[in-house]
């Protein structure tokens, strides 16, 4: 081994290794080409865009599933007019400039739906797209900005967070009797829809929260907005993040004396949120949600049994939400002989479901469902409010 | 008063994190003239793998700790290893050498450990202690009692061996060292699995604080290389000055600043730099390119 020979050795091991990271790093981009062009025979194809990495992919998982187990369900059935329907999945990152790269893509590739994405900031990123190419989202995103698009291809799978909220300051204020209220939001899109919708509804009733604390999406130390909180000793703690950093910072108020019970919508309700903060901690939480657990009817339990066989774990909201907006796109496309474009949009529009979640009946700003139930989370699981 | 304080105590206990991850930096850059830029991923993988040792395994959190450490050290001997036949010839490659190492590193724990973190529980169970009404969780006083530990251990280490005296050397002047015996090479090699071993402990102690993911590197990273500016590049009493100084500034930040503390970090930080380019402690002696 003389040195001398030695530099393009080296050099081809970085070129090696700077290729196996940009491979590795790209490996989850879907690279296949298209191949059916035509929407009159094949199947029928449906993309489901969430994200698939990163924090995020609890969340994109549970769609996932939810999705596959409604596609299957009516492909065992035979498909839509002799059709197969094909779901394929892709990953957006939890980032709204991947999901833009991706509506291109999925409109390119003559995909004639999109479940997803369940990440507001995301599903507003590529509403433009889709709406140029003609192509129907139902989204599980929830913030009012969504419905603010007035994209008549858009569709959500549950409800806005001014009906999460304005249910949960319902019950917080006249139910419990709370005047003084802590809020604690980030400032990602969901956060911000989360901090704007709970704010108006609190001051509907005449309450004015006693401190408002804004963190970031990436933040993972929250000691010194708790600090503020547990200052005003507040009698409840509303919460606007996704489950994971809400997680975070009920771990983090236990351990700073915060001891009175958090407030918040669908990510409180999740099992990763409870394995998050701990079962101690996360113990008492309050949840506004349309989807309370797997017990609370007999298609909630024919759902959650499916999904169990499927998948060997317990369903929960947001693949329920999914199994709801992919069922509704199913039955669209069947009343509409596999119609695209305004036409599935118009179908869907037209769709009356009885879901998991409740009855759905699409407005003209593509919001179905405007209820939700409160739930409290014991021993680590969330139950229905008694 | 009690809520300037309350920031302050959360503050110490993450910048003494910063700290180590700041040291790292600075010993790498004190004998090689290089900055490891994997070194942030190789403290997500020392988190990784402590949580793993800790969790799935189940062993004693000291033990897990200990593996992580000697895992990353490995880590940090093979990539020292790949960049060895550059040293003194090609230093820009060797740069791009470590990003894409920590590049590599993301794609691996993606691989091993998917794509959805981890949170860990504290590994004490006591409650926080109230101290005329601040709460200070009993798991802080444990990461700064253990960084202290280790910036003693290093400095020792540093001063007071051989081998420590030798890599000082080589930092100084390596041709001068190379002609009085001192292996280069292997001088390079302790410093890489030192400051590997260091990003471990400053991964795995603060996986029961934050949250372990592939991005985990990112977030230490960026506050442990500040804090290595401020205090003066190379320079082991700079690096735990400027950790404790990033960590209580973004605490205060965090409070004062909200939805902009990091901007507001990163702006004070940015003027300190300007007005002292070099650092708290900085002195421009290592320059081996």
């Amino acid at each position: 081994m003389s040195r001398i020979s030695q530099p393009s050795a080296p050099r081809t091991l970085f070129a090696a290794a700077i290729a196996v990271a940009a491979t590795l790093t790209a490996c989850s981009a879907p690279g296949d080409s298209d191949k059916s062009g035509s929407s009159d025979s094949g199947p029928i194809k449906i993309a489901v865009v969430d994200a698939r990495s990163g924090q995020l992919s609890s969340l994109g998982g549970w769609e996932y599933k939810g999705a596959k187990l409604a596609v299957d369900e009516w492909n065992k059935k035979g498909g839509i007019n002799g059709r197969k329907i094909e779901l394929k999945s892709f990953d957006d990152q939890g980032d709204p400039t991947t999901g833009t790269n991706l509506a291109r893509k999925i409109s390119s590739e003559h995909y004639i739906a999109m479940i997803g994405t369940a990440e507001s900031a995301v599903t507003i990123a590529m509403a433009p797209v889709l709406k140029q190419a003609g192509i129907p989202n139902i989204t599980s995103g929830q913030s009012d900005g969504l419905v603010a698009l007035k994209s008549e291809f858009l569709f959500l799978n549950g409800p806005t967070s001014t009906t999460y909220d304005s249910t949960l300051t319902k019950h917080l204020i006249q139910d419990k009797g709370y005047k003084k209220i802590a809020m604690i939001t980030n400032n990602g899109s969901y956060g911000t829809g989360e901090h704007d919708a709970f704010t108006k509804a609190v001051k509907d009733l005449g309450v004015t929260p006693v401190t408002d604390q804004v963190v970031t999406t990436d933040q993972k130390e929250f000691s010194a907005a708790l600090t503020k909180i547990r200052a005003k000793k507040p009698q409840v703690v509303f919460i606007g993040s996704e489950e994971v950093e809400a997680g975070l910072i009920v771990k983090q108020a236990r351990d700073l004396g915060i001891t009175v019970p958090f407030a918040g919508a669908a990510p409180q309700g999740t099992p990763v949120f409870t394995e998050t903060a701990g079962k101690e901690a996360a113990e008492g939480t309050i949840v506004s949600s349309p989807y309370l657990g797997n017990d609370v009817s007999p298609a909630a339990q024919k759902f959650a049994a499916a999904y169990k066989a499927a998948y060997g774990e317990d369903a929960e909201l947001h693949g329920a939400k999914a199994y709801d907006g992919t069922s509704i796109l199913l039955t669209a496309l069947k009343n509409s002989k596999v119609a695209t474009g305004k036409k599935l949009a118009d179908a869907i529009r037209a769709t009356r479901y009885d879901g998991l979640l409740g009855q759905f009946q699409y407005g003209a700003d593509g919001v179905g469902i405007t209820r939700t139930s409160i739930g409290v989370i014991k021993s680590g699981a969330l139950v229905a409010q008694n | 008063m009690q809520d300037t304080l309350q920031t302050l105590v959360s503050g110490l206990s993450l910048g003494a994190v910063y700290a180590l991850v700041a040291m790292g930096f600075s010993l790498v850059y004190r004998t090689m003239g290089l900055v490891n830029f994997a070194h942030a991923d190789i403290a997500m993988i020392g988190a990784y793998a402590a949580s793993t040792f800790y969790l799935t395994s189940k062993l004693p959190f000291a033990v897990a700790m200990v593996t992580a450490i000697v895992v990353t050290g490995a880590i940090g001997l093979v990539i020292e290893r790949v960049l060895r036949p550059l040293e003194n010839k090609d230093f820009d490659l060797m740069l791009i050498g470590t990003i894409g190492f920590g590049i590599v590193l993301q794609a691996v724990a993606v691989l091993i450990w998917g794509t959805t973190g981890r949170a860990v529980p504290s590994p004490l169970h006591s409650a926080p202690l109230n101290i005329l009404g601040i709460r200070v969780r009993t798991y802080d006083l444990l990461v700064m009692a253990v960084a202290a530990i280790a910036v003693v251990a290093l400095a020792l280490f540093l001063s007071r061996t051989k081998r420590g005296a030798a890599m000082q050397a080589v930092a100084m002047d390596h041709e001068a060292a190379t002609a009085v015996g001192i292996d280069v090479g292997r001088s390079n090699a302790l410093a890489f699995a030192i400051g590997a071993g260091l990003a471990a402990l400053a991964g795995g102690l603060v996986g029961p604080m934050l949250y372990v993911d592939a991005s985990l590197g990112g977030a230490l990273g960026i506050k442990g290389f500040a804090a290595a500016m401020l205090g003066g590049f190379g320079s082991i009493q700079g690096a735990v000055v400027g950790g404790i100084a990033i960590g209580v500034l973004d605490s205060y930040a965090a409070g004062h600043f909200q939805g902009y503390s990091v901007l507001v970090t990163f702006l004070v930080f940015t003027v300190a730099i300007m007005i002292r380019p070099t650092g708290i402690f900085g002195e421009r002696t290592v320059s081996r390119a």
